[in-house]
């Protein structure tokens, strides 16, 4: 069903910010691996090079050195407009603040990845319908994301980053903005997704309930990876 | 991305703002109007001018006469070796390409009147090739049919019919007028006359009718002058539509030979007499005469418009001068070209400040939407599919700007038009040529169908490319920066 495997690997890689002369290095010698269907959590304090790690995941920026590989494609190589249609393809995306489109609609805001993936319009409002309906809000699909709450913007995130099929789902801090009870309600929907399709999900979070629900977490510090934690079964 | 999906969120963007669209598109609307009604009004003084040289003559119909004048060498030419207007010429214009026909004339050198019934009326008898020239007047007749190349057969211009008064009747009603004023019931009797004097032209058919040619030659005898007539019995076989040309509005078409014996008893003394008798073996000498024979002039006619000026070239190469309203028109053409250049770089002007009114908006537009470009790219909205979309939004403020500047520009042509007819303008400068069938709508301004097109498709055009550099702009904005700012 997902688009592509949902195998993630992440060899040697050094990662620093800033242009020119100043550099700042943010990650030492990464080395990753995530397969398919598993949730993760990624952990680790402020400035411990957590969110730079996703960001490189998600091909939106370029590691200095080493390579990574999703799906078995080193998207490290990849050009601006490859990686464009590769995320397209095969990653979904949730963030913290949700990021939906202001002035679209619940229904048009999760119909938006596949309008630019050129689907016709009867099947991706098919497509979009049905995810909202899973993520719960069949009766919001006509709301504005000003006129949702928190909880249910963050729904609405999750079907966008899903309705493609995509085989990995990279999130960021998804529960931050959330109180507990959102918070657990969002957790149990992600992990439901991540059954239901196999999908895999890498979650940046700071949130303990989070890490205790993954199936596996990788803390890092100061730029490396210190522990990596199997959830005992 | 689907177009029509492109389309609908371009449009759902522009509508988003939509005072900033309309404001910006006032920029570009107002230099459109600008164009579109300075190009307009140049068209629509060029057509007048033009439609003002079609009455002189038909555009594609050259007069040729020998050329009297060098003009580089500055002399005139002599008298031996000037071209003559003669069956050689004719042979040679021929072989001219673009040459459709030609028609040589000869004129009758002296007064001439046709009589039909008891009507008659001076008419100027122009002889022509009857087979030379059906090639472009057999399409000219109205009613009847074309010179077939018999001799005594005349074809009448249109006007010449309205031009025949029955003389007697008129005098009598005359004599019958002066006696009715003087019993005092003048006023009565006014409409009558006007009604006969307009209706009686248009229902008085000459076709397929017998008339009389009546020459008339003065000679002198002891100083005292003295009067001869003629009478040539002739058939009316047709007449010939009405034409924009005036120049010829009063003549009557007849065979070469018949205008040769009319001449030659014009020029003749008086007691020569051409009788049937004699008339024929004459007829057959001239006939093999031919050749040396010099006509007054000759008309050429021109395939096409196109062609006029390349045979107009030709002609003066082979040293005859040519006399064609389609020449003032080439000078016509060359005058408002400039001037609409000159308006039309005004105009432009306009157009260049509302190009930067888009850049600017469009700029604007894109910082504001920042946030959304990045969301766009991450969920998976290509660097092609962003320029797009941002290429059209601007195309299409040029384009609202572009319709809504030709809806100006038509209504202010209309205006124009309206106010060009109320206030008399163009018949003012209509005067000499507007005759009664002159009355067709005269505009000020026109706006043809490629004008409109042009105009739309500039617009959109300048939209387009006003928006290439915020487009490339917001396609090369960092996804993660993006999505991070608010």
């Amino acid at each position: 069903m997902a688009n592509g495997t949902g195998e993630l690997t992440v060899t040697g890689v050094n990662h620093s910010y800033g242009t020119g002369k100043i550099k700042v290095p943010v990650l030492f010698d990464i080395n990753l691996h995530v397969d398919k269907g598993e949730f993760v959590a990624l952990c680790g304090s402020s400035g411990s090079g957590k969110s730079t790690l996703l960001n490189l995941l998600a091909g939106l920026t370029k590691p200095d050195e080493g390579s990574i590989f999703v799906n078995g494609e080193e998207i490290s190589r990849f050009s601006e407009n490859e990686l464009c249609l590769f995320r397209r393809r095969c990653m979904g995306f949730i963030f913290q603040s949700y990021n939906l489109l202001p002035n679209l609609t619940a229904l048009e805001n999760v119909e938006l990845p596949l309008i630019f993936a050129g689907e016709s319009r009867k099947s991706r409002r098919a497509k979009a319908k049905e995810m909202l309906e899973r993520v719960g809000l069949e009766g919001r699909m006509d709301h504005k994301p000003n006129e949702l709450s928190g909880g249910q913007q963050q729904r609405v995130s999750i079907a966008r980053a899903l309705v493609n099929q995509p085989s990995i789902v990279l999130a960021d801090e998804p529960t931050g903005n959330l109180d507990s009870k959102t918070e657990q309600e969002i957790l149990e929907l992600m992990r439901r997704m991540n059954r239901e399709n196999g999908t895999t999900f890498i979650i940046v979070t700071h949130e303990q309930e989070v890490a205790e629900q993954s199936d596996r977490v990788i803390y890092l510090q100061d730029g490396r990876v210190v522990q990596k934690r199997t959830k005992p079964a | 991305m689907k177009l029509l999906d492109s389309f609908r969120i371009v449009w759902r963007n522009l509508w988003r703002m939509k005072l900033r669209t309309a404001l910006t598109s006032v920029g570009v609307m107002i230099g459109t109007a600008a164009i579109v009604a300075m190009i307009a009004l140049s068209l629509g003084l060029k057509e007048n001018a033009v439609k003002s040289l079609e009455n002189f003559g038909n555009l594609t119909e050259l007069d040729v006469q020998p050329a009297f004048f060098d003009y580089e060498k500055d002399e005139p030419i002599p008298d031996d070796q000037r071209k003559k207007l003669n069956m050689d010429a004719v042979r040679e214009i021929k072989g001219i390409s673009g040459v459709a026909a030609v028609m040589p004339i000869k004129r009758i050198q002296g007064e001439a009147k046709l009589k039909v019934g008891r009507r008659e009326g001076f008419i100027e008898v122009i002889g022509v090739d009857a087979l030379e020239s059906a090639a472009y007047r057999k399409n000219d007749v109205e009613k009847g049919s074309y010179l077939s190349g018999s001799p005594q057969e005349i074809v009448v211009a249109y006007h010449v019919a309205g031009n025949l008064r029955d003389v007697e009747k008129e005098r009598r009603e005359a004599r019958r007028r002066s006696a009715d004023a003087n019993r005092g019931g003048g006023a009565e009797m006014m409409p009558p006359r006007f009604g006969r004097g307009e209706e009686a032209p248009q229902s008085f058919n000459l076709v397929d009718k017998t008339a009389t040619i009546v020459l008339t030659r003065e000679y002198r005898i002891d100083d005292e002058p003295h009067f001869e007539k003629k009478e040539v019995r002739v058939r009316v076989v047709g007449q010939l539509r009405q034409s924009e040309n005036r120049r010829y509005g009063n003549a009557v078409y007849a065979p070469l030979g018949l205008v040769k014996e009319m001449n030659d008893w014009l020029n003749r003394s008086r007691g020569d007499e051409f009788g049937d008798g004699g008339g024929s073996t004459r007829r057959t000498r001239e006939t093999a005469q031919q050749d040396s024979f010099e006509f007054d002039e000759m008309t050429v006619k021109v395939e096409s418009r196109e062609k006029v000026e390349s045979v107009v070239k030709a002609l003066q190469e082979r040293g005859f001068e040519v006399w064609s309203p389609a020449r003032e028109l080439e000078q016509i053409n060359k005058f408002f070209f400039v001037i609409q250049i000159v308006l039309g770089g005004i105009a432009a002007v306009s157009l260049l400040v509302a190009t930067i009114g888009i850049v600017n908006t469009m700029i604007m537009s894109i910082l504001e939407r920042t946030k959304e470009i990045g969301i766009m790219k991450v969920i998976g909205a290509t660097v092609y599919n962003i320029r797009w979309l941002f290429l059209m939004e601007s195309g299409f403020i040029g384009l609202i700007g572009g319709l809504a500047g030709l809806g100006i520009a038509w209504g202010a042509v209309e205006l124009v038009n309206y106010f060009g007819e109320a206030g008399g303008i163009m018949s003012s400068l209509n005067i000499g040529f507007g005759g009664p069938e002159g009355e067709e709508k005269l505009r000020l301004a026109v706006i043809p169908s490629w004008l409109s097109l042009f105009a739309i498709g500039f617009s959109f055009v300048i939209g387009l490319l006003a928006g290439i550099f915020p487009a490339i702009r917001a396609s090369r904005l960092s996804a993660l920066q993006a999505i991070r700012s608010e």
